[in-house]
């Protein structure tokens, strides 16, 4: 689609162009002014300095020889071929010699510039307009003297001077009009590809991306930073999808098996002992969505990073009563917990999300550990200053290959699907990490006489000692 | 006791209601925040039991105001928005417990009866249950005269059972109150602390004093 002529005009960069034009006019206006003024004008007051120096010899030739003397050389240089025009006259203006007839205009009591228009015949015999400017004034004793210079020859090379000023500022404007309107054309264009890119990923096409051209200017930043939008919200679209199905079929078993029961309560005929039992199974299994529902809705929250509060918090202290917390009831169930926690860990973060955090590590080692294993907290303050937090077992483990996966959210590999859980317990982790520009990685964890449990790190960056 | 149920899901409070009743409360049931206010404003009544989306006025607004008019009846809040901030946020306005949803009608009734007996105990020095008794300055713990050796986790677990004696308290309310944690642990923590603490307080005395409330949790009696 090409970009009309209309929608080119409103453009900002045509703005801009009609600007710039509108400067270089200015620009090429007052350079005309000046230039007109530095040549063509000196021209003239060059001309008329040599009218005054001629009217001054003609003022000495009459003070050492008299009316006689000047009306002699009057003549004699008026009869020359060159630029000047005399005229002499008596004191009550009656001419006597020169190339006038009449006096063009009368002086004054002292000596004045004057500019005359006047006609001349030419060497063909045609008549001539010209103009002349000079020296007008009375000699000592009253006889009137002119000397002027014909002002052809300035005048043409002014002119000329003024036609080759015009011509480049016309040439000027219009190129700068036509700079601005390829400018606006490749802005246009440019902007073009970019809304025709946006307009078609709202279509539905997520894998749509900005065309960059490789010049690195603004518009590649633009275009850059707009694929970049686009991959994240890809990403997220994914993402939820994925969700989505998976929250679509865990929700659906448990509140299939929930009408199942009521239904079957229902259908039976009325006996307390059963109708209870099957109440307290569909309470059950309310229960589980309803706390798969709260996973769901906390994760999005963690995820979402809108607007929590930092502040202040001793990861050691919550450490070690986390530690505290579990330790009975391991002992209890036959592990064993140990900690070995540095202090003095101090973090930029939410209390509530970072204890909950460790508390779901803990718990998913405690649940993945057999009768008589081994779970080890360990925290301790990396070289590279940011905390590390390890919960290792030495449980079953996860497959190096599986590790990435059981982050995703609602992921369960298939051998712990009959155990407890949403399977959210890992994603809200790995999403409180991130929230506090953190990681969460999985690796090997204890040796359990051959194969390796699992071990989750969970690395945070630390609050600078103060 | 008397108390206000401020609910405007008519089926929910019908529910709350017939629960309430059922424990040997009075119950008035207003169905939006404005009459939910003034009848408490009205006041007579022992607890409000103030759901936190209102039609007309919300529920944090509504504490607010009452705790400005020098209102101070306990007031727990109800809500499905039960994160951190929700929480400090309702409890800042005033409200003296959270409590989010779902939850079951036992973790209610027990919160509500709590609410009432914690209302105006002033700051003690001694708890005495039975023939337990705690000295809170001294961070002394005796029974029958004989001196007890508590952690100090256990210490405060007994505190809290203490100062709810002759009441039921949840698992809810012990990670609430004693641990301030805000999550429910999956496994049977609580249990096993309180067990441990019974060992120390009960094993070796005739009567026992911490007994369980099946399905409900722990009450602590002489």
């Amino acid at each position: 689609m090409r970009p009309r002529l209309d929608s080119l005009l409103r453009t900002t960069t045509f703005r801009l162009a009609l600007v710039q034009a509108g400067v270089v006019l200015s620009f090429v206006v007052l350079m005309l002014v000046y230039v007109y003024f530095a040549t063509a004008g000196a021209l003239i007051r060059d001309s008329d300095e040599l009218a005054n120096q001629e009217y001054a010899t003609l003022e000495r030739a009459y003070a050492e020889g008299g009316m006689r003397r000047l009306n002699q050389e009057v003549v004699e240089r008026s009869a020359r071929q060159g630029p000047f025009l005399y005229v002499l006259a008596e004191s009550d203006g009656t001419v006597v010699t020169g190339d006038f007839q009449q006096l063009p205009a009368t002086p004054g009591e002292t000596p004045e510039r004057i500019s005359i228009n006047f006609e001349q015949v030419d060497a063909d015999g045609q008549p001539v307009r010209g103009r002349a400017s000079g020296r007008i004034g009375r000699l000592l004793g009253g006889p009137i003297l002119m000397v002027a210079r014909d002002l052809a020859d300035s005048e043409v090379l002014a002119a000329r001077i003024t036609r080759v000023l015009l011509t480049v500022a016309i040439v000027g404007v219009i190129l700068s009009v036509i700079s601005g309107l390829l400018a606006a054309n490749q802005a246009a264009r440019l902007a073009e590809g970019l809304s025709n890119t946006a307009r078609e990923v709202m279509a539905g096409d997520l894998t749509r991306r900005a065309p960059v051209r490789g010049a690195g200017d603004e518009f590649d930043a633009l275009a850059e930073a707009m694929n970049a939008m686009l991959d994240r919200l890809e990403q997220l679209m994914q993402t939820t999808r994925t969700a989505g199905d998976a929250i679509a079929h865990d929700l659906r078993s448990p509140l299939t098996r929930f009408r199942q029961k009521l239904e079957v309560a229902l259908e039976a005929p009325p006996d307390s002992v059963a109708d209870r039992e099957a109440l307290r199974k569909a309470l059950d299994e309310a229960d589980r969505l309803l706390d798969m529902f709260a996973a769901v809705l906390r994760l999005a929250r963690v995820e979402a990073a809108s607007n929590w509060k930092f502040e202040r918090v001793d990861a050691s202290a919550i450490l070690q009563e986390l530690y505290e917390f579990y330790e009975p009831a391991a002992e209890e169930q036959g592990r064993k917990l140990t900690a070995s926690i540095q202090d003095g860990l101090v973090l930029k973060g939410d209390h509530g999300l970072f204890t909950q955090a460790v508390s779901n590590l803990i718990e998913n080692a405690l649940k993945y550990t057999t009768e008589g294993g081994n779970v080890e907290v360990r925290a301790v303050r990396r070289p590279d200053g940011r905390i590390e937090i390890d919960v290792l077992d030495d449980g079953p483990g996860v497959p190096p290959a599986e590790r990435d996966r059981v982050l995703e959210r609602f992921v369960r590999l298939e051998s712990h699907r009959s155990s407890p859980g949403v399977g959210l317990g890992l994603s809200l982790v790995a999403a409180v990490a991130r929230l506090h520009r953190g990681g969460l990685h999985l690796r090997d964890g204890l040796d359990n006489g051959g194969h390796k449990g699992l071990g989750a790190a969970l690395v945070l960056p630390a609050l600078a000692a103060r | 006791m008397r108390v206000l149920l401020v609910e405007d899901d008519a089926d929910m409070a019908q529910t709350l209601k017939s629960s309430l009743t059922a424990d040997d409360h009075e119950v008035d049931v207003a169905n939006d925040g404005e009459t939910g206010e003034n009848m408490a404003l009205a006041g007579g009544y022992d607890v409000i039991v103030l759901d936190r989306m209102l039609p007309k006025k919300q529920g944090v607004a509504i504490v607010r105001d009452l705790r400005g008019q020098g209102v101070s009846t306990p007031v727990l809040i109800l809500s499905a928005l039960h994160d951190e901030d929700h929480r400090v946020e309702g409890l800042n306005a005033g409200a003296n417990d959270y409590l989010g949803k779902p939850f079951s009608t036992r973790e209610l009734l027990a919160r509500v009866r709590s609410l009432w007996h914690g209302r105006d105990r002033g700051p003690q020095t001694q708890l005495k249950v039975g023939d337990l008794e705690m000295d809170l300055l001294a961070r002394t713990v005796r029974r029958d005269g004989k001196k007890l050796d508590l952690q100090p986790r256990e210490f405060r677990l007994l505190e809290y059972l203490m100062r709810h004696s002759g009441q039921t308290v949840t698992r809810k309310m012990l990670l609430e109150n004693v641990w301030d944690y805000h999550f429910d642990p999956q496994t049977n923590v609580i249990d096993v602390h309180i067990s441990r603490l019974r060992s120390k307080i009960d094993r070796d005395f005739g009567q026992t004093l911490l007994h369980t409330v099946r399905g409900s949790g722990y009450r602590l009696e002489g």
